[in-house]
């Protein structure tokens, strides 16, 4: 039993640390902390439902255009929320507040197009497969989750140091002044940050809704909260950090909900981020990991 | 006689490399010291480390004889010691007045809750600091500018304001970070002419300029750094004479 | 779950307890500090003094005392762990305070009632008990703002180094705010309580959290008359906008994007900087026949590369 709660804490923390990873890349290059990467990632998973539900697309087409439409709604929010103030050179404050904003503007528009339903995926869309191993179950759905976040850390890590394009982004995560003299137009470097946190957070709402058989417009909202107790936990812009700690989170979410009941397992999760933002505010992996870093100097 | 300001081979590195090395100096009260240096020299990293900003890597400052190496900037503060910034740093929606008598916070005495719901000490307290304020205003010739904006004001002005802030704090140390810089010749004349009101007055006064014909009339003593260490010091005319100062600056 | 309130309490009811709300949302970020747990904070108010009535059958007056009491002792022991951090570091404990609370409110049923929340609470706060509290609050935080508290915590906001370098403790001032902002907050969760005849666990959620601070956007955060404006504009816009009410929360969205980008300080802070400019103006031109010195600004110095 424990072993079971275990291996389904890992799956689910695997898709928070996808989620959690996208985050802290924003944070890590654009020193802003994204208040509507919720809601990026409930409209991956709308995107992904009503491409199997309207479309009758495949499962894998549904992820990739969860991807694309987390990636989009990405940017866009860079283009409206985030870019204005840039231009302005604008305080912290201002970037969290417009965000906010964004958030509630993507919050309406999906809840109205829903129509406040809790929706599903079609009982067919991923063949359900068991595999019974030394007496665990192990869906399919499981083993391709995990498959799919490993397949995408690696791809992420190779992005960030082995092309041009990711040693862009992480020389405009050290000092943006300092990429700027070097010539490298911090526009687009952003832009990919945008597109790629947010296609990593679509992908997530897609796999968070096919686990929890449920796609409904406030379902950004505990992820992000999750999501902060992640990246702070595992330190801001830290990669393995994001990975550790999602797991971590996952697991002892799973666990509690299954021995305590879910209200108290939330009352659980916020109170570790309280506790960890007020003892630790780098969090675990704070001064340590400095090679797989993403932050800002 | 002691210095009100006394560096012994301060140093302050950052991960191992050295932005600041072996600075010794001495801020005499009742005199205007001069610290320059070409650009990236060090200075303001000098002057972060004796307001508390930056923590010493070694070495040691003592104020008025007193150890105060390991204190921490709002101490320090309170202990007399007061900057201008580089870069103006007011408030730039609140007006002169206002933004003068902030400096005026470590000297003040009503309580919190006379403060909290506004009883007569803390008003009476607040005129007296608004007419201290408007003597200060009267000083640096501003008083018809009392109630404007800070931020809307020429960049003369705005750099009167943050002197008269610091002077309102009442220090027995003055660290003036490039005072005058973009200022033409008059108006950096007029606050030499403060500069010097305030050193007779008894005040410890260091002052870290670029500007060196403005330094040279003004200070009796000059340090100069280079690349976070310094390479000369003395009377100014000796100082300006040196070969190993002149390559610094020209060389640089 | 706005909506709600309307059928029991009248709009300017809503209007005056919001003000309180944002009059505690100010505070905090008239001091540079990032608080969003106004809407935990109401909570607790709300829930102390809903609950010492209806279970405990204390008195009103005393239950609202005690609800406010309530959330200033929870805002005073946080505010110390919280003076330490800073920026989004405070926003984002102070949301997960909020999280934590609603938690509470929800999950905790045979304290709270859970879901259903607490009823049948009786009207006491009336119009113009409301009003009497929100001149009161407002003619102290005027006091509190002109004076030494109301400017260490505007050099605080501006530049912290600065206020360091003043000799302004900077936690000490944080701590002040949040404690303020605690006990206006917990008065306007018990005043809620004593006005709307009943609570429930969302009311003091994420919608009250956004609008707290969309208030203050709004208006503006270094006044007292900024969050008045702003709670003014914020409660009334749907019943001006009726068309629009069931985009409410679209407008509400890009109003604060668009005010936050293109009038930072605020409706009634830029309003009354502008109107004080012009005062200023006026009155130089009629006092000094001569114009104003404004000296030529030169460089002379090339390494200075400063400029106004």
């Amino acid at each position: 039993m424990l072993m079971q709660q275990l291996l389904n804490g890992i799956v689910v923390g695997s898709v928070y640390a996808l989620f959690a990873l996208g985050f802290t890349l924003l944070f890590g290059v654009n020193h802003i902390m994204n208040m509507a990467h919720g809601s990026v990632f409930m409209w991956g998973a709308f995107a992904g439902l009503y491409a199997v539900t309207m479309l009758d697309a495949p499962i894998y087409l549904a992820l990739l255009i969860g991807m694309l439409a987390g990636g989009l709604v990405s940017v866009a929010l860079d283009v409206f929320a985030f870019r204005p103030l840039r231009r302005r050179n604008a305080p912290e404050f201002s970037a969290i507040v417009s965000s906010i904003g964004a958030d509630l503007v993507l919050l309406a528009v999906a809840q109205k197009v829903s129509n406040t339903a809790v929706m599903r995926f079609p009982f067919d869309a991923f063949p359900v497969v068991v595999f019974n191993v030394f007496g665990l179950r192990i869906q399919l759905l499981q083993l391709v989750i995990i498959v799919l976040v490993v397949a995408m850390v690696f791809g992420l890590v190779w992005y960030l140091y082995r092309t041009t394009f990711g040693q862009r982004i992480r020389a405009v995560a050290f000092s943006e002044q300092t990429s700027r003299l070097l010539g490298i137009n911090p526009g687009p470097v952003n832009m990919q940050v945008f597109l790629i946190s947010g296609a990593l957070a679509g992908m997530a709402g897609v796999l968070i809704g096919l686990v929890f058989n449920s796609v409904h417009f406030a379902m950004g909202e505990p992820l992000l909260l999750r999501a902060f107790v992640i990246i702070i936990l595992g330190g801001l812009g830290s990669i393995p950090g994001a990975l550790i700690a999602g797991l971590a989170i996952g697991i002892v979410q799973t666990l509690a909900v299954a021995y305590v009941g879910s209200g108290v397992a939330e009352a659980i999760v916020f109170l570790a981020l309280f506790i960890v933002i007020l003892v630790r505010p780098t969090g675990l992996f704070g001064q340590s990991t400095a090679a797989m870093r993403i932050q800002r100097a | 006689m002691s210095a009100t300001l006394v560096l012994q081979d301060v140093a302050r590195h950052f991960g191992g490399v050295p932005a600041v090395d072996g600075v010794s100096l001495r801020v005499p009260a009742g005199q205007i010291t001069g610290l320059i240096g070409p650009n990236g020299a060090g200075k303001t990293t000098v002057v972060n480390l004796i307001t508390g900003l930056l923590h010493l890597t070694s070495g040691k400052v003592l104020l008025e004889d007193r150890d105060v190496s390991r204190e921490e900037a709002p101490d320090l503060a309170r202990a007399g010691v007061a900057r201008t910034f580089q870069n103006i740093r007011l408030v730039p929606d609140a007006s002169v007045l206002d933004n003068v008598i902030a400096g005026f916070h470590r000297h003040e005495k009503a309580g919190l809750w006379a403060n909290l719901l506004g009883l007569p000490s803390a008003r009476a307290e607040t005129a007296e600091l608004k007419r201290q304020a408007m003597q200060l205003l009267e000083r640096f010739d501003m008083t018809a500018l009392a109630e404007h904006r800070a931020g809307g004001l020429s960049y003369g002005h705005q750099r009167r304001i943050e002197m008269m802030r610091a002077l309102a704090t009442n220090p027995k140390l003055l660290l003036l970070d490039e005072p005058v810089a973009g200022m033409n010749d008059a108006e950096a004349e007029s606050l030499a002419g403060i500069f010097r009101k305030v050193a007779a007055d008894g005040v410890a006064v260091l002052l870290i300029e670029h500007n060196m014909r403005f330094v040279m009339s003004l200070c009796s003593h000059i340090y100069v750094l280079a690349s976070g260490r310094l390479i000369a010091e003395g009377l100014p005319e000796a100082v300006g004479r040196d070969p190993k100062v002149v390559e610094a600056y020209l060389g640089a | 779950m706005i909506n709600f309130f309307y059928t029991y309490q009248s709009l300017f009811d809503h209007i005056l307890v919001y003000a309180l709300l944002a009059m505690s949302q100010y505070v905090v970020l008239r001091a540079g500090v990032f608080s969003l747990g106004t809407a935990g904070f109401a909570a607790m108010g709300a829930y102390g003094t809903a609950l010492l009535i209806t279970k405990a059958g204390w008195s009103p007056v005393a239950a609202i005392a005690a609800g406010a009491l309530l959330g200033t002792v929870t805002s005073a022991l946080l505010a110390f762990p919280l003076s330490r951090l800073r920026g989004v570091f405070q926003a984002v404990a102070t949301l997960a305070f909020v999280q934590i609370v609603l938690s509470a409110t929800q999950n905790w049923v045979s304290l709270t009632n859970g879901a259903l929340g607490v009823n049948g609470i009786p009207k006491v706060a009336s119009t113009p008990v409301l009003l009497v509290v929100v001149v009161v609050v407002v003619l102290l935080l005027v006091a509190m703002g002109r004076y030494s508290v109301g400017r260490a915590m505007d050099v605080i906001r501006e530049d912290e180094t600065v206020a360091v370098s003043l000799g302004i403790s900077v936690p000490y001032y944080h701590r002040i705010a949040f404690i303020v902002s605690g006990a206006l907050a917990g008065l306007g969760g018990a005043l809620q309580a004593t006005s709307s005849y009943a609570i429930t666990p969302n009311e003091f959620g994420f919608s009250m959290l956004v609008a707290a601070l969309t208030m203050v956007v709004l208006g503006g955060r270094t006044t007292v008359w900024g969050a008045l404006v702003g709670a003014a504009i914020l409660t009334s816009l749907p019943e001006l906008f009726r068309v629009f009410a069931d985009y409410r929360n679209v407008v509400q969205g890009i109003l604060l994007m668009l005010v936050i980008v293109y009038l930072p300080r605020g409706v009634a802070d830029t309003v009354l900087g502008r109107m004080r400019d012009r005062r200023l103006r006026r009155a130089a031109l009629a006092s000094a026949p001569v114009p104003e010195q404004k000296p030529q600004i030169v460089n002379t110095n090339m390494e200075a590369g400063a400029h106004p």
